[in-house]
């Protein structure tokens, strides 16, 4: 009896189990649904007030009192207005919609990790599970394989009524976010990669630095000069190296050299990587030269920034570092710098950032060849199931795609990308953005947060900015905008990764010795042509010059 | 008898050597925890024993506590979420795999029926497979019962209690298995002559007399949650201490110290857990019965 009881008892629970997460499973996926309704659409017409007021007024109208917004990105802690840039614009847009009589709250949620390559992976894992944020702001390189998945929404045709918007960011970096002929994203940030001479070694050892960024610029003044400057540096007992680099990778400081050496990575008309021959061995025997000449340390690439790279340059036993823009503010915000005086190890003050560093383009590679520069700029994209988290999506997927658009075109506000800019050393990708950053009243302004409306950034922010929001600071960003005239960007092609990793193991073998240049390059002609990936992607082109030393 | 000692007693230089080899065994794992725990308590890593790195300062946990990400600048999180989050999915995982793994082994261990031997063997399959390598197979079922978007995060957190648990069953059941086999059958005979169910019998005579058994599957459970990374990072909508973790960890900008406090933080559960555990893990004895 008890047995019986206990078998039917069994059946009834699996068929209540059975029931229960059926129904549940339909209340679940019926959920949030349209109903069938039309789908309302609302139509830009490129005066953003009137945009965000009929905006609201969709969402108004349809019971919607509260949307909610994630943004993700990722980078140095002092860039964190990638994902504050938009929670400022959200308060914005709520203040238009209170001056209008609309009552309905944005939310955003934010996530911010330092690498901005974990945040683009977890962006394109959780896409299809729906975990993907509405707005992500990542390194332009990741537009191609996100449009090509349709991951992220095309923008061309919002541009289009936003034209005047589009055509303020600077030519070269709006171009970058293009992809076979379509816009998908808009420029946030650039940055520039200057070369730093230490003023205090080059006093030391008689080189006159005046005028020195001019002749870099007019080509006058090539790799071979400061070959030589730093060997003078050195043989005089100035300095303990003539130049530093970056470690682990040759992306993107060293890929410089290439372009330096009027060699290309891309070919555009057939969609093609380019390993030039003549350019890769011309940047592989300029650093052998530095090596040969105790100038440049032979296990460079495994340096560690914090212990050693940093600290080298910051402590004045480098002539040279390849460094990039926003080394500046970060040399003053940790304490790489080792105080003589008090012994103690300490951020460098913006004055002593200013006095011990000298800064030029990346120079020419030989005479009759261009200085250089190398941008990454950062782009925000808008997934392409924007506001998917709210709602009623299927009534008001455009609404809530075109509201998304709008947060970003807020988020471009002059004084949000000059603020960004200024504490986090980053180019602005505007010129009005550049011009505030010579606005004395406006950078009174900055001192108290006066133009910032959300309390949380201004909280967040408002350390940082007390830092870094400095006349010696500002003035280095104004002094390095001009860089961007001479920048190239690395190819926006799937397979270059792989190559900049062929890269950075060549460089590593040359530095070590266990390689001479030219059987680096051979090296890599092997390498890509035992990878069919790789030997489908990349075009060989040129041959290694014979007879070529970078000191002629 | 003269002369004649208990396998079981060894002399105490004997007794000596054996800690001291042990000790020196596990010296390397010890070490990484004292100077991870310490470098939570300084203001550099300190990754030697040279006791001039230790500079000591509580920033750390401050920092930590405030949910910052770096000594300076950096974005807020809310530090206290993120441990929540954790906590739910390790205990999460930690009941079902307990409460599964207790049912099924004792349904193998004590029951006969269609398919025993298949499903033991099929488990050891199971077991055999790493989690990493069925994380697609698992993101298809997750795509297969996605809910509509307003409750993915409830759902995620749902779906990674259920998938890593499924991972970890197999190894449950068989431990579970061990020590129901350990119980004389007489014992259960009894109680279900004098008239209880299985169920009953399962629940207020056998559960009791393998508390170490559950004790350590709870453990292992929790474990399993609580260090997860890959399965709560493709799969859950929100972040836990793990991911927190890797997300802050990058050599060109992260104030490591403060990753050492989130890791001594992280480290934290799993030392206390075993702790309360240990005792009630290492009573495998049956008590009172005779074989």
């Amino acid at each position: 009896m008890v047995r019986a009881l206990s078998k039917i008892a069994a059946i009834i629970i699996i068929i209540v189990i059975i029931i229960g997460v059926g129904l549940a499973y339909y209340f679940v996926t019926s959920g949030g649904g349209g109903g069938g309704a039309q789908p309302v659409k609302v139509e830009l017409s490129g005066n953003f007030e009137n945009d965000a007021i009929a905006i609201g007024k969709a969402l108004k109208n349809n019971g919607i009192t509260e949307v909610k917004y994630t943004v993700w990105s990722g980078g140095d802690p002092n860039s964190v207005m990638r994902v504050y840039g938009i929670v400022e614009a959200a308060e914005r847009i709520m203040e238009i919609w209170r001056n209008n009589g609309v009552d309905v709250k944005i939310t955003i949620d934010t996530n911010y990790a330092q690498k901005p390559d974990a945040v683009y992976q977890d962006y394109i894992s959780k896409w299809a599970l729906n975990q993907a944020p509405d707005i992500m702001a990542n390194g332009y390189v990741y537009i191609a394989s996100l449009a090509s998945e349709g991951y992220i929404l095309d923008l061309t045709d919002y541009l289009a009524k936003y034209n005047s918007f589009k055509n303020s960011f600077y030519k070269t970096v709006m171009d970058a976010m293009t992809y076979k002929g379509k816009i998908y994203g808009i420029p946030q940030d650039t940055e520039a990669r200057p070369l730093y001479i230490n003023k205090k070694i080059a006093a030391c050892a008689g080189i006159d630095l005046k005028g020195l960024a001019d002749k870099v610029k007019n080509g006058e003044i090539t790799w071979a000069d400061i070959y030589n400057m730093a060997k003078q540096a050195k043989d005089k007992g100035c300095a303990e190296w003539g130049l530093i680099h970056r470690k682990g990778s040759a992306h993107p400081d060293l890929i410089q050299f290439i372009y330096a050496f009027g060699g290309k990575l891309y070919d555009e008309k057939n969609d093609k990587l380019v390993l030039d021959k003549e350019a890769v061995y011309k940047w592989f025997a300029t650093e052998k030269a530095f090596v040969d000449a105790g100038l440049l340390p032979s296990d460079m690439m495994s340096w560690d920034w914090g212990k050693q790279i940093h600290p080298t340059v910051v402590n004045g036993k480098a002539f040279a570092f390849i460094g990039g823009v926003w080394h500046w503010t970060e040399w003053q915000t940790k304490a790489y710098y080792h105080d003589p005086e008090t012994g103690e190890d300490r951020g460098l003050k913006p004055e002593e950032v200013k006095e011990f560093f000298y800064y030029t383009l990346f120079p020419a590679g030989e005479k009759g060849k261009d200085p250089v520069t190398l941008s990454q700029p950062f782009a925000w994209v808008i997934n392409s199931k924007a506001g998917y988290q709210n709602p009623k999506y299927d009534l008001l997927k455009d609404v809530y795609q075109k509201l998304a658009f709008l947060l970003v075109v807020k988020a471009s506000d002059p004084d949000i990308i000059a603020i960004h800019s200024i504490i986090s050393s980053h180019l602005p990708v505007t010129e009005a953005a550049s011009n505030l950053l010579s606005d004395e009243n406006w950078l009174n302004k900055l001192k108290n947060l006066e133009m910032i409306k959300s309390d949380k950034v201004k909280n967040a922010i408002k350390d940082i900015v007390s830092k870094t929001a400095n006349p010696i600071n500002i003035e280095f960003l104004k002094n390095t905008t001009y860089m961007l005239e001479y920048t190239h960007f690395t190819p926006k092609h799937p397979q270059y990764p792989k190559l900049a990793d062929l890269f950075a193991d060549a460089i590593d073998k040359v530095l070590r010795g266990q390689m001479s240049p030219e059987d680096a390059v051979n090296y890599l002609v092997d390498k890509i042509n035992s990878d069919p990936d790789l030997k489908d992607a990349v075009e060989v082109m040129g041959e290694i010059p014979s007879g070529w030393s970078l000191t002629g | 008898m003269p002369g004649m000692r208990d396998v079981e007693i060894r002399s105490r230089s004997t007794e000596l050597l054996i800690m001291c080899i042990v000790f020196m065994l596990s010296l390397p794992v010890i070490t990484g925890y004292a100077l991870i725990i310490l470098s939570s308590f300084s203001r550099d890593m300190v990754t030697n024993l040279d006791p001039s790195a230790f500079k000591p300062t509580l920033t750390n946990w401050i920092l930590l506590f405030h949910g910052r990400t770096a000594l300076f600048a950096g974005i807020r999180v809310n530090i206290w979420g993120i441990v929540f989050n954790t906590l739910i999915v390790a205990l999460g995982i930690s009941l079902l795999v307990t409460i599964t793994g207790a049912l099924t082994g004792y349904a193998i261990s004590r029951m006969n029926f269609h398919g025993r031997k298949h499903i033991m063997a099929l488990l050891i399959l199971l077991h055999a497979f790493p989690g990493s390598v069925l994380v697609v197979g698992v993101a298809f079922i997750y795509r297969l019962f996605m809910p509509s978007y307003t409750y993915v995060v409830y759902y995620s957190f749902f779906f990674v209690i259920l998938a890593r648990a499924a991972i970890e069953i197999p190894m449950a059941t068989w431990l579970m298995k061990g020590f129901f086999d350990m119980i004389p059958w007489e014992i259960e005979w009894s109680a279900i002559v004098d008239g209880a169910s299985r169920i009953r019998v399962w629940w207020k005579i056998l559960l009791p007399l393998i508390k170490p058994g559950l004790a350590a599957v709870m453990l292992f459970g929790f474990l399993a949650g609580w260090m997860d990374l890959i399965y709560v990072r493709t799969f859950l909508a929100e972040p836990t201490l793990a991911v927190f973790i890797e997300y802050n960890v990058h050599a060109e900008y992260a104030y490591l110290p403060l990753v050492a406090a989130a890791g001594t933080l992280y480290l934290l559960p799993t030392i206390l857990f075993f702790l309360f555990a240990q005792k009630l893990i290492f009573t495998i004895s049956v008590s009172g019965i005779k074989g």
